[in-house]
């Protein structure tokens, strides 16, 4: 079974050195947008409720009920 | 023990017997008096590799199956180029990272990008006034001109002028002149509505422009400059 997936993986992706290095930089691109949203997620979650688009909306009601 | 003292004897022997006689000569005796050595020596030391002394064991190959791997060859190899695959792909990612950060730092920052644009309500400039407005550090002139000025302008033969220029490469609509406000003789900001020629007159070193800006008469080499701009809608006008 192991093996059978091994020889799957070398042949689609390992064999031809085009496809390997394509394969490097899509998943380069992947990760590299996983790698961010991710970490965009954890930081907003460490701060949550201190951040601006947090507490934007106590003072942007405010300002609207000034100009009205 | 035997073996180690055997042999730094033989050899002091030899590095002795080299000094008087031809070095060839030594050696060949060295080599002789090893091999009746080296027969004559019984040790309990058993090399990995086998001894001369018996032929089939120079054959012995150390067993080495406790290392290898159990997996077949093609999944090893899959390993490998996934390992080295892993680091080009993390190295893609960190050299890409560096160069933006580099780019990002060196392009405009937020501050600088909400100076660069200046929205101007024209409701508010009655027709035959000039007005004159700070963008990005230097005066713009605004005139709302009359038809007379825009005929005038139009009108003008501009073929001989020292910046040759026609007035509609000048605006966009022909009520509303946009120029930056620095003299282009040494940046000085010209006075509005002042001048032989009814435009802007620079009064450090008397240069005439016109009602389009153009440049008539006195030092100035250029027309004033016309900055990027345009018209969102019918009654505002953003600069930049």
């Amino acid at each position: 079974m192991a093996g059978t997936i091994a020889s799957a993986i070398y042949q689609g992706l390992i064999r031809r050195n085009a496809v390997y290095l394509t394969s490097i930089f899509a998943g380069a691109f992947a990760f590299e947008l996983a790698f961010d949203t991710g970490s965009n997620k954890v930081w907003d979650a460490i701060n949550r409720g201190r951040q601006w688009k947090d507490i934007k909306h106590q003072y942007m009601v405010k300002e609207e009920e000034d100009d009205e | 023990m035997s073996l180690s003292s055997a042999s730094s004897s033989l050899l002091r022997v030899c590095a002795r017997q080299q000094l008087p006689t031809t070095s060839r000569a030594a050696v060949a005796s060295c080599q002789q008096r090893r091999g009746v050595s080296e027969a004559s020596k019984s040790s309990s030391f058993q090399s990995p590799f086998g001894s001369s002394e018996e032929y089939s064991s120079t054959l012995k190959i150390p067993n080495f199956s406790k290392y290898s791997s159990k997996k077949s060859p093609r999944s090893n190899q899959v390993f490998s180029y996934f390992m080295a695959g892993s680091l080009g792909l993390a190295s893609a990612v960190g050299a890409k990272a560096t160069v933006q950060d580099f780019l990002v730092n060196m392009s405009a920052s937020a501050d600088v990008l909400a100076q660069a644009k200046v929205e101007i309500g024209l409701a508010a400039i009655p027709e035959g006034k000039n007005v004159i407005i700070k963008w990005r550090g230097k005066p713009v002139f605004i005139r709302h001109r009359t038809a007379d000025e825009i005929k005038e302008a139009e009108d003008f033969d501009w073929k001989g002028l020292r910046d040759p220029q026609p007035d509609q490469d000048r605006v966009q609509k022909a009520e509303w002149l946009v120029m930056l406000g620095v003299c282009t003789h040494l940046g000085c900001v010209p006075i509005g509505e002042a001048g032989d020629y009814g435009g802007w007159f620079c009064p450090c070193h008397g240069s005439h422009y016109d009602i389009s800006g153009r440049i008539r008469k006195g030092p100035a080499p250029l027309n004033l400059e016309v900055p990027q701009y345009s018209f969102p809608d019918e009654d505002s006008l953003v600069i930049g």
